[in-house]
């Protein structure tokens, strides 16, 4: 509450270095979970297929539908606390530009799309696979470069 | 406060995120107990006859997440109404308190299972399909507030 209410954050150098540290944090949780997702579905394009659809060239089974659910519900629960956190403090700080709107919406969206995409993927086509790298990506990216905006701001004031 | 209706959009896609997690977690618990495309009935009738065994570790492995998941969860969502001007505090705060237990019961819905206390799995159908009912009035008492 203390942060909705406080009206210029950089009276605060409490709560100031505490945003800033939470946001150092979630920077590298969403870099992380690229490098995790990496490992989990694959690096690239034929790895991602090979988890997802089985290769039978090389004796590799299809992840197990329970498996991707698990990692899905994971995601879920994750991003969400982290998205939230990050929308709710950009909206803080930069209320009066026209482009916050537009951005939280797309970080949600993003956010929200690619694990059901991924799932999506796996009872369809290879097709959606790429989508859900697009979607994974730029969800991440728009995250991190969020996260940047808002130390710098409250750094550089 | 002038950015308020920005506040907004956290919410409506805190409301989505949370059906997503419902959907995805009932669909997992359904997996576990053998759900087969498009049998649903059947999977939910051999639930209630015989409930696939699990062990302590299971259930551990189960239990121990959720319990701090869940729990958050309610928070986060149940702590928007703090702000709501159309609906009771007094009525959000026993939703919220009965979400809070009925998250707990479904929890450990499945211990009597385990230790052979009950047979029949309607203990975990009926404590799962009220918690999700009660999370959906919950998240239904956000999305109206707004």
């Amino acid at each position: 509450m203390k942060f909705l209410v406080t009206k210029e954050l950089a009276y605060s150098s409490l709560l100031k270095n505490l945003i800033v540290g939470v946001c150092i944090a979630l920077f590298f949780y969403f870099m992380l979970d690229v490098l995790l997702h990496g490992y989990i579905i694959g690096f690239t394009f034929e790895e991602m297929n090979s988890t997802l659809y089985g290769n039978a060239e090389e004796f590799i089974e299809p992840i197990l539908i329970d498996s991707l659910l698990l990692q899905v519900h994971i995601d879920l629960f994750m991003s969400l606390l982290a998205v939230m956190m990050i929308a709710s403090i950009y909206i803080r700080l930069f209320s009066t530009q026209k482009m916050t709107k537009w951005l939280v919406h797309t970080l949600f969206l993003l956010s929200l799309l690619s694990p059901m995409i991924l799932i999506f993927a796996y009872l369809t086509s290879k097709i959606a696979v790429f989508i859900w790298i697009v979607c994974f990506v730029l969800g991440h990216l728009l995250a991190m470069i969020m996260t940047v905006m808002i130390v710098k701001k409250l750094l550089l004031k | 406060m002038k950015n308020l209706k920005l506040y907004h959009i956290p919410i409506v896609y805190m409301i989505l995120y949370v059906v997503a997690l419902l959907v995805t977690g009932i669909w997992l618990f359904l997996l576990s107990q053998g759900l087969d495309s498009s049998q649903l009935l059947a999977t939910l009738s051999k639930i209630v006859e015989s409930p696939a065994p699990k062990s302590i570790h299971n259930f551990i492995e189960v239990a121990t997440p959720h319990m701090f998941a869940i729990g958050t969860l309610i928070f986060v969502v149940a702590h928007f109404m703090l702000f709501s001007t159309k609906v009771s505090h007094k009525f959000s705060l026993r939703l919220s308190l009965t979400l809070f237990i009925v998250a707990l019961l479904n929890i450990v819905a499945y211990l009597p299972i385990i230790f052979g206390l009950v047979v029949s799995g309607w203990v975990k159908l009926l404590a799962l399909g009220l918690f999700v009912l009660l999370f959906l009035v919950l998240l239904g008492m956000v999305a109206f507030s707004l």
